[in-house]
């Protein structure tokens, strides 16, 4: 054993005060006693115990002793040497993935990882510095080249392992950072392997610890669930067996929650296994499904990240379209025969209906009479009047050279070339629309967003044209519906741990507020930067409710999974290559100091704790003693027969 | 100290049924109130024994000689009175604890000297109540007494004198004792109030009043924070009635010690009373004065 600071040996002085004080102490305080009598003789009696009585009474002063010389010891800060894996200058890489989650290296491999990283950093020399990063999604540097080994434990024991793969690549160029100028730099790889292929070359010496020891783990690999039209959804469910033996499981699979089958299957080592569900019930919205090993199964199953995933169903949207027309064939028929939409038809004299609101008002050849648009998307044919969105500029006949405007969806696949048309109505005051199709006299179909609604017009009397004839009216009329569906927020329903989502609320909405499967609420306000929702780091179902105000005006949800078979692949590696060089398990070959200091100030204030004990032993007074009584009565006298009167 | 706070009305009614009691009955002076084991002149009849020559021929039966033809003597009970001698330990020691002295007052008036006197009068007044020859002397440098005396008219006499006595002092217990015992009169019950704090012992004293023919009770009188003293620390301890000084340093062991040596004390005390037929009671100042009288004191048949 060796010292940091011989020196503070000096402090050993302070026995001297102690000693003195010690001596000081007994000058005794005056206390006056009805008599010494009892007491001189108490006192003759401890004589006779005289030496263990003795050391009784210097007990206080060896403890005190005793304390210092612990403390005194603790500040020259002792050390013994050790073999460590690194010295000089260091990082450790913790790595946190997905994969650091399993549980074959008791109590999980993050634990004996942080365990290894602990190591280290007990037998750092005062000259020595480690940085800790924390390799995940987003690289972390915990610790930057500290010496302080009471914060380096802190930071290693504080973090957690993460739920998704880690950007190893940045994570090894940040440890590279720290070579800059440095004599003796190594990078302590802590990892269960699973690094990509292509890894940069880093400076210094590269040593790996490798983490866990087996690599049976079965999970889900994939799951959506698929809309089709006119029946029921098809889910597919890829499970995918990482092990080396056969794993007995059961897949079970819930519907918004409720269990709606489980079913026993083996998958084979080290292969996949597909289900389909086509039999669904329709009507619900999450699908979760899960793995869990069968009760005869007698292969583990270490990494419970992959043994569920969600999926968000979302069955195509039914918008309420009102049909105002003094009689289209066409229309009617185009309209009943769209999916998703439900159609009703107005009738002229009755005007709009008010008690109702519909989500797509087609307004043919007809206007409301106090011209006066309902508030809703609108799709106006023929128009027979000016309004507040256009002004009637006259009747043209110019209908040659049809242009279909390109690049717009409300346009896919439209051809116009073989539409004929007998005239149509010049509007002005249509700067806010998109011409969608125009002939030389001016535009056809014209399309924007006015007032907050989409609105679509169609500037000639379908029965002047042979449009209803043409392959080009139903592929018209369904492009325009799409574009009328209403937006949704979430443009995406599955996404990857750690992925981003772009919301898209829609135009009313001023604030996002998403709610992760732990509870964690974030607001995005509308307005203030781009809406984007990274904090995706654990798997589960997200939901993401709109607001206008305090109005909720829709509630989505979108599902987070692993789905990453290089985390679920848990089997250790022991062999990595990075750069040029492949690096197997590190050994102990560098020596370390291990300092006692903590274990001899905790051992000071043991020998406190018992001085204070000892001290408050001796000097505690008896608690008083209840009022003494006479003794018991004689059984003659008790109460009523005491009174017996005097004989004389 | 007044006479209303030595005794309420109830206590004195209780008081009224007592009566000292004297196993070995001592021969009075006079006659007194209580049955004597000699045969005497008293109206009660207590034997017959043969007519022998010189007897006194108004004690003849004579309506047994009419009946035998035999003369026979009537034996009749005799009745004395008894000397009682309280005596009361007036040393320094007795005057503790010294906080607790003003207040007479206080339901725990722990203070020694105080339950002492109380004690003492409690005895006096059934001494006296019951027609007895008592003497009250308190054994100390001052030399207080009172007595002797007859009769319930000098109870409150007896009250204002007691009331009067002080401790302070020293007081050699055996010697006191002793010179009571060459001095002390006729022989009776003598009944001793005291801490016992004498160094230099009190077993000649209670011999000495043995062999002048007195029956001895001892009452044992002892504060709480003399059986539990609430002492820690470092301390020099004080002898209030030598002023010696003792160094002694008490913790909890050294407490335990002290108790142990208490109850070995009270117990040496005890064991030689019990050897000499002496009556013995060992009180703590936190019991009402009362109780001792009427429980401990009828117990060991000193009262009854």
């Amino acid at each position: 054993m060796s010292f940091l600071i011989p020196a503070a040996g000096l402090l050993g002085l302070l026995a001297v005060p102690i000693v003195l004080l010690y001596m000081l102490r007994l000058r005794r305080r005056e206390t006056e006693v009805s008599s010494t009598y009892l007491w001189s003789q108490v006192l003759r009696d401890h004589e006779a115990n005289a030496p263990w009585q003795r050391l009784r009474r210097s007990l206080l002063l060896l403890l005190q002793l005793l304390v210092v010389g612990l403390l005194v010891l603790a500040l020259m800060r002792p050390f013994i040497l050790t073999p460590t894996v690194t010295t000089g200058r260091t990082v450790i890489l913790l790595d946190a993935s997905a994969s650091m989650n399993a549980t074959d290296a008791l109590p999980s491999r993050w634990e004996a990882a942080q365990r290894e990283a602990l190591d280290i950093v007990d037998a750092l020399s005062p000259t020595d510095s480690v940085t800790v990063i924390r390799a995940a999604a987003v690289p972390e540097v915990l610790a930057s080249a500290s010496s302080d080994p009471a914060l380096l434990r802190s930071v290693i024991l504080d973090a957690e392992p993460s739920q998704g793969p880690a950007d190893w690549p940045a994570a090894l160029t940040l440890a590279a950072g720290g070579a800059a100028g440095a004599e003796n730099f190594s990078v302590v790889l802590i990892s269960d392997g699973g690094l990509p292929a292509n890894l940069p070359a880093i400076p210094g010496s590269l040593r790996y610890v490798p983490i866990g020891h087996s690599g049976e783990n079965a999970g889900i690999t994939a799951l959506s669930a698929r809309a089709r039209a006119g029946q029921p959804p098809q889910v597919f469910i890829e499970l995918t067996n990482f092990g080396d033996q056969d794993v007995e499981t059961i897949l079970s699979i819930k519907l918004d929650g409720e269990l709606d089958r489980a079913a026993r299957m083996t998958i084979p080592a080290r292969s996949a296994a597909v289900s389909f569900f086509t039999d669904l019930q329709t009507g619900f919205t999450t699908l979760e499904a899960g793995l869990t090993p069968a009760s005869t199964s007698r292969v583990p199953d270490y990494l419970a990240v992959d043994d569920t995933a969600w999926a968000v169903y979302n069955a195509p949207g039914a918008g309420r379209v009102l049909l105002m027309t003094p009689g289209n064939i066409y229309l009617r028929q185009a309209l009943t025969s769209l999916p998703d939409l439900e159609a009703y038809e107005g009738r002229l004299q009755d005007g709009l209906p008010t008690d109702q609101r519909f989500d797509l008002y087609v307004l043919d050849s007809w206007l409301p009479e106090d011209g006066v648009l309902p508030d809703g998307d609108l799709l106006i044919i023929n128009p027979p009047a000016d309004t507040d969105l256009f002004v009637r500029a006259g009747i043209s006949v110019a209908t040659g050279n049809p242009r279909v405007r390109r690049d717009d969806p409300r346009t896919q696949y439209l051809n116009f070339n073989n539409v004929n048309v007998l005239d149509f109505t010049v509007l002005e005051g249509v700067a806010w629309a998109e011409p969608l199709v125009t002939v030389d006299g001016g535009p056809l179909v014209l399309a924007g967003e006015e007032g907050g609604r989409q609105v679509a017009i169609i500037t000639f009397d379908l029965h002047d044209s042979d449009l209803p004839l043409q392959i080009a009216w139903p592929v018209l009329l369904a492009n325009l519906m799409q574009w009328y569906t209403p937006a949704r927020a979430v443009s995406q329903e599955a996404l990857p741990i750690g992925g981003t989502l772009a919301l898209t609320p829609s135009f009313e909405a001023d604030a996002v507020r998403v709610t992760r499967p732990d509870g964690r609420t974030t607001t995005l306000r509308v307005g203030e930067g781009p809406l984007i929702y990274a904090d995706t780091t654990l798997p589960g179902l997200y939901t993401v409710d709109t607001y206008a105000g305090a109005e909720l005006l829709q509630s989505e949800l979108f599902a987070v999974n692993l789905f990453d078979r290089a985390e679920s692949l848990i089997r250790p590696v022991g062999r990595l290559t990075i750069g040029a060089d492949e690096v197997g398990e590190a050994g102990r070959e560098e020596i370390g100091q291990r300092e006692l200091w903590v274990l001899l100030a905790l051992l000071a204030l043991a020998a406190l704790s018992v001085e204070w004990a000892v001290y408050w032993r001796r000097m505690r007074l008896p608690r008083p003693a209840a009022p003494a009584r006479a003794a018991p009565r004689p059984a003659a006298m008790r109460p009523g027969r005491w009174w017996a009167p005097r004989r004389r | 100290m007044t006479d209303d706070r030595l005794f309420d009305e109830k206590t004195l009614r209780k008081l009224e049924q007592l009566a000292l009691q004297a196993h070995q009955v001592r021969a009075g002076a006079i006659k007194g109130e209580r049955r004597s084991t000699r045969r005497g002149t008293s109206i009660e009849f207590a034997d017959y024994r043969n007519y022998s020559k010189g007897d006194d021929l108004r004690r003849v039966d004579w309506n047994i000689f009419a009946r035998l033809e035999r003369p026979f003597v009537k034996l009749l009970e005799e009745e004395e009175d008894l000397a009682v001698h309280l005596l009361l330990d007036a040393s320094a020691s007795m005057d503790w604890p010294r906080a607790a002295a003003g207040d007479l007052a206080a339901g725990e008036a722990a203070h020694k000297f105080t339950f002492a006197r109380r004690l003492l009068a409690g005895l006096a007044y059934i001494s006296l109540t019951g027609g007895d020859r008592l003497m009250i002397s308190a054994l100390g440098s001052r030399g207080q007494a009172w007595g002797p005396a007859r009769g319930r008219a000098r109870i409150l006499d007896m009250l204002n004198s007691v009331a009067a006595f002080a401790a302070s002092g020293e007081t050699d217990l055996n010697a006191a004792l002793r010179d009571y015992a060459l001095r002390g009169g006729r022989p009776g019950l003598c009944l001793l109030i005291s801490d016992f704090y004498s160094p230099s012992g009190y077993e000649e004293g209670l011999k000495a009043l043995q062999a002048r023919g007195h029956e001895i009770g001892v009452i044992h009188v002892l504060s709480p924070d003399e059986v539990n003293p609430p002492l820690t620390g470092d301390l020099r301890l004080v002898d209030v009635e030598t002023s010696a000084g003792q160094d002694v340093t008490v913790d909890a062991a050294m407490r335990d010690l002290y108790r142990r040596r208490l109850r070995a004390w009270q117990e040496e005390i005890s064991a030689f009373c019990r050897g000499h037929t002496i009556h013995y009671a060992s009180v703590e100042t936190s019991v009402p004065w009362e109780e001792v009288i009427l429980y401990q004191l009828r117990g060991l048949g000193v009262v009854r």
